[in-house]
């Protein structure tokens, strides 16, 4: 008997080693393939019940929250501001998972990126230590909740930034929608709620700021003018005939009229002071689709702005190409209609691009991450990211725009003691509304800040223009902006 | 030949070594309780003092017992079963204070009952006198869940019968009172069962009177099966017999013949029962069936993935999300929230208990005590085997228990018998002879 009991003991060590095998086939082999198995909650629900750090303006108002609860969830994300930062720091939901800066700053919200810290006593190795971080932004409350004030009921977008290193002061766009509702831990009111903001036609959820795209209207009469003075300068110079209306090539008698039918030419400068369509769908068709297109490239189009939110959208330029039997197209497009299509942040960069000596830099919303001791562990270091045009015709642009503002057409943006250099844009939509632009910065010798106003689709008319309606809004956020936090 | 000796010779070696483990094993079992209360609720366990106090206080009993009932006995087992019991212990209270409470109510039952079978049974040999009794309570025992009023179907297994407020699986004391039964018969019976032929023309065939038995054990355990709905016991049930039989005998022929019923009763049983092949189509492939019966499985494997090799730490996982984990998956918890090392520290519990077992088993000279001590052995190894394999996935999943660490009064009880039993032979066939003195003798018979 005593080989069979010998040998029953061995058969019981091999399958005890089968064991041991298998376990090592589930908890290292597939362990991680486990994990991230879309069945797997875990780890959904681990991030929902980590403590996750505050996002804060830099004028230390507190847009994200982490508020114990007694649910399962262990923690509540409140938005305190609600609808009023609601697309830049996104949501924070179990059903739709991470959007706008939750997103962006996941790591650092909850500390999974947190420099080791040596646990310092017994209690540190055994419970769970607090490693959340607060994210501080760029944004400043103040001047988020002027936007809003400013814009009104009105649908638009505003953007202000600082030029010098990208960082943006606020981004508002309305409509924008209330995070907390997202947050909730009532997944079937969630649901409710994120159905009825999606069914809304105008797309609370999709930001207009950085995330939709307009026609520019003359706003990108900048990019043409800094067109003509990297490429053919002597086009500056060249005098326009004075006209109502352009007659366009090949196009069986079209023409390409002036706002209000007014009569406009002359050199650049008077050009751009007034925003003759006829004279800048001249020089359009004098510059050429290559040129054009090349401008508007280095002036962000066409390219994904680095911006640290999620899915930011491009601005459109169409191809050279694409313009080869279409001069009408060219010269509308110069003017910022046809195909040309801008988003608010990236006219906010144009400006900053020629605030900042031809110098676009990286836009971004993170300015500093602290821990929960207080002590910053990262701040962002500002970069350029695109060099726009030379610093000499940065300057030559800074005098045409300064002109708008001193006797043009955007003379309600005039500050007094600063200097305001802008440009107006309203823009065609085909559907008899226009969109009413303002793009500026201010102080004109050396900027600090940035901005770009769209006010959506009001009824033409003739006071419906970005002079109107756009550039009273940029005037007090410049106004706000300069004066401090 | 054992002897009693006088009062005053010393305890033996075994005994100091049996209680400093002991006391490492409440060490760990208080040291893991701290941490998953820390780990849970961030602070020190409110009742450590009353938890503490009340483990030292039953296993010093149950030492002391061993010192004056069984003072050569193994010195291993009692306290692997006792850290096997803690470990339990500590994550059915991190899962569920109110099992909690119950699992020391039977854990102090259990000690009880460890220490009257050590009382009662002076002489494993005693046992055989009463093997059709054994068998009989045992075989009842077996059957009694299928009683209609009394017996109850829970989670699609008819294991369990209800008395008074209370439910208890009296299969777990069935396979004890079997294995005696096996044992008693099997040496009764040895040299038949090994040399049993018949002459058939040239061929020398097992006689079939001696293969009935074999035949009767595959039939009921085929019973269990069909009518209690319970793969794993009628599994272990038919392990235990075949495996004593080939040990008794030494007859390779009964593996053999073992095997090919087996496969025969499970071809069978997979055509005709439901729930026997959802079981097996579960574990081949659980994951189109997450919602329904691959659930628990699936939860169990991401439970463990998430552990991985050092393990979340006891109290900081999140296992409570395993269906049914304080019984019958509890090893998950154990390898989500200690790890791959501590999964791995209780397969070495198991296999430390099993081969002692084995161990005591060798060393019997007398074949009653011999067979008996490598059946109980077989049934922890077997049974832990069973239920780690399917908690693991490694074999289709059954709903046995896992010995001392699963949640279960009558399973936690009917092993502290069965641990007893162990140290009673291990006690008989250690014992030292020693020159009688003249003052004070008695000789065994």
């Amino acid at each position: 008997m005593n080989r069979q009991i010998r040998a029953a003991g061995v058969g019981i060590i091999v399958l005890f080693v089968l064991l041991f095998l298998q376990l090592n086939y589930v908890q290292v082999v597939r362990a991680s393939g486990l994990d991230h198995n879309h069945l797997n909650t875990r780890l959904a629900l681990a991030k929902f019940t980590t403590k996750r750090g505050d996002i804060v303006s830099a004028d230390a108002v507190v847009l994200a929250h982490s508020q114990p609860s007694s649910d399962s969830l262990k923690y509540q994300r409140v938005y305190p501001t609600n609808d009023l930062f609601g697309q830049i720091t996104g949501y924070f939901s179990y059903t739709y998972g991470l959007e706008g800066a939750e997103r962006s700053f996941d790591a650092d919200l909850t500390g999974a990126d947190a420099p080791f810290q040596l646990p310092k006593s017994l209690k540190d190795l055994t419970v769970k230590q607090d490693r959340s971080q607060t994210v501080t932004l760029t944004l400043s409350d103040k001047l988020q909740q002027l936007a809003k004030d400013q814009l009104g009921s009105r649908k638009g977008a505003v953007v202000a930034l600082n030029p010098t290193t990208g960082a943006i002061l606020a981004m508002w766009s309305n409509p924008s929608f209330d995070p907390n509702p997202l947050a909730g831990h009532d997944q079937s009111q969630v649901r409710s709620y994120w159905q009825a903001e999606n069914a809304n036609a105008d797309q609370p959820l999709l930001a207009a700021s950085f995330r939709q795209r307009f026609f520019p209207g003359s706003t990108f009469k900048v990019i043409t003018s800094s067109a003509v003075l990297d490429k053919q300068p002597d086009l500056a110079t060249k005098s326009y005939p004075q006209l109502s209306a352009l007659p366009l090539p090949n196009a069986g008698g079209q023409v390409l009229r002036n706002f209000g039918g007014e009569v406009c030419g002359g050199a650049l400068p008077d050009l751009f002071t007034v925003s003759c369509n006829s004279g800048f769908a001249a020089i359009g068709l004098d510059l050429g689709a290559q040129a054009l297109a090349d401008e508007a490239t280095s002036f962000g189009f066409n390219q994904t702005p680095p911006l640290d939110l999620p899915e930011a959208a491009q601005s459109h330029f169409p191809a050279a190409s694409t313009f080869a039997h279409d001069l009408p197209g060219l010269a509308k497009s110069a003017i910022g209609q046809q195909n040309v299509q801008a988003v608010p942040l990236n006219m906010a960069l144009v400006a900053g691009a020629i605030a900042n000596g031809g110098v676009i830099m990286t836009p971004h919303i993170l300015a500093q991450v602290s821990n929960s001791q207080g002590q910053v562990v990262r701040t962002y270091q500002p970069s350029p990211w695109l060099t726009a045009t030379s610093a000499q015709t940065a300057t030559q642009m800074t005098q045409l725009m300064l002109s708008v503002v001193q006797s043009g057409t955007g003379t309600a943006a005039q500050i007094p003691g600063v200097e305001v250099a802008g440009k107006t844009g309203t823009a065609q939509t085909g559907n008899n509304t226009i969109h009413a632009w303002f793009v500026a910065f201010a102080p004109a010798t050396a900027p600090k800040v940035a901005v770009a106003v769209l006010v959506e689709s009001q009824p033409e008319g003739g006071e419906a223009t970005g002079g109107v309606i756009a550039a009273p809004i940029a005037k007090t956020m410049l106004q706000a902006a300069l004066q401090g936090p | 030949m054992a002897v009693r000796v006088d009062s005053t010779y010393r305890i033996p070696a075994r005994r100091r070594t049996e209680l400093g483990l002991i006391v490492l094993a409440v060490m760990l079992t208080g040291g893991l309780y701290v941490l998953a209360s820390l780990g849970k609720a961030g602070s020190l366990p409110a009742n450590i003092g009353p938890f503490l106090g009340i483990i030292c206080g039953l296993l010093l009993l149950a030492h002391l017992g061993m010192r004056k009932l069984a003072p050569y006995a193994d010195p291993i087992l009692l306290p692997t079963a006792a850290l096997l019991n803690g470990v339990g212990y500590v994550f059915i209270a991190r899962l569920n204070s109110h099992l909690a409470g119950l699992q020391a109510l039977w854990t102090a039952i259990g000690i009880a009952a460890f220490l009257a079978t050590l009382a009662v049974v002076r002489r494993a040999r005693d046992l055989e006198r009463y093997r059709y009794i054994f068998a009989l309570v045992g075989i009842g025992l077996l059957l009694m869940p299928l009683v209609p009023v009394i017996g109850q179907n829970i989670n699609g297994a008819r294991l369990w019968i209800r008395v008074g407020g209370v439910t208890f699986q009296p299969g777990e004391m069935a396979k004890i009172f079997l294995a005696i039964f096996f044992a008693s018969y099997m040496v009764e019976r040895m040299e038949l069962l090994r040399q049993g032929t018949l002459r058939i023309g040239r061929f020398q065939v097992i006689d079939p009177k001696y293969i009935a038995p074999v035949l009767v054990a595959w039939a009921l355990s085929l019973m269990i099966f069909l009518f209690e709905n319970d793969l794993g016991s009628s599994f272990l049930f038919f392990a235990l017999f075949i495996g004593m039989l080939w040990i008794s005998t030494g007859r390779n022929g009964y593996l053999g013949l073992g095997a090919v019923l087996f496969s025969a009763g499970a071809a069978f049983a997979l055509k005709v029962i439901g729930h026997a092949k959802s079981r097996l189509a579960t574990w081949r492939n659980p994951w189109p069936k997450y919602n329904t019966t691959g659930y628990q499985i699936i939860q169990g494997w991401f439970a463990m993935a998430a552990g991985g090799v050092f393990g979340d730490g006891p109290g900081l996982g999140s296992p409570q999300r395993i269906p049914e984990v304080a019984t019958d998956f509890v090893f998950a918890a154990i390898a989500e929230e200690l790890g791959l090392l501590g999964a791995t520290a209780v397969l070495a519990a198991y296999i430390l208990m099993v081969g002692a077992g084995l161990r005591i088993a060798v060393r019997c000279e007398r074949p009653f005590e011999k067979l008996l001590a490598t059946g109980l052995a077989l049934i922890i190894g077997v049974q832990s085997f069973v239920i780690i394999g399917g908690v693991t996935r490694l074999i289709p999943l059954t709903g046995i228990t896992l010995p001392f660490v699963s949640y279960g009064g009558s399973s936690l009880i009917a092993n502290y018998i069965l641990l007893a039993l162990l140290l009673r032979i291990s006690n008989d066939s250690s014992t030292p002879e020693v020159a009688p003195v003249a003052s004070d003798l008695t000789v065994a018979s």
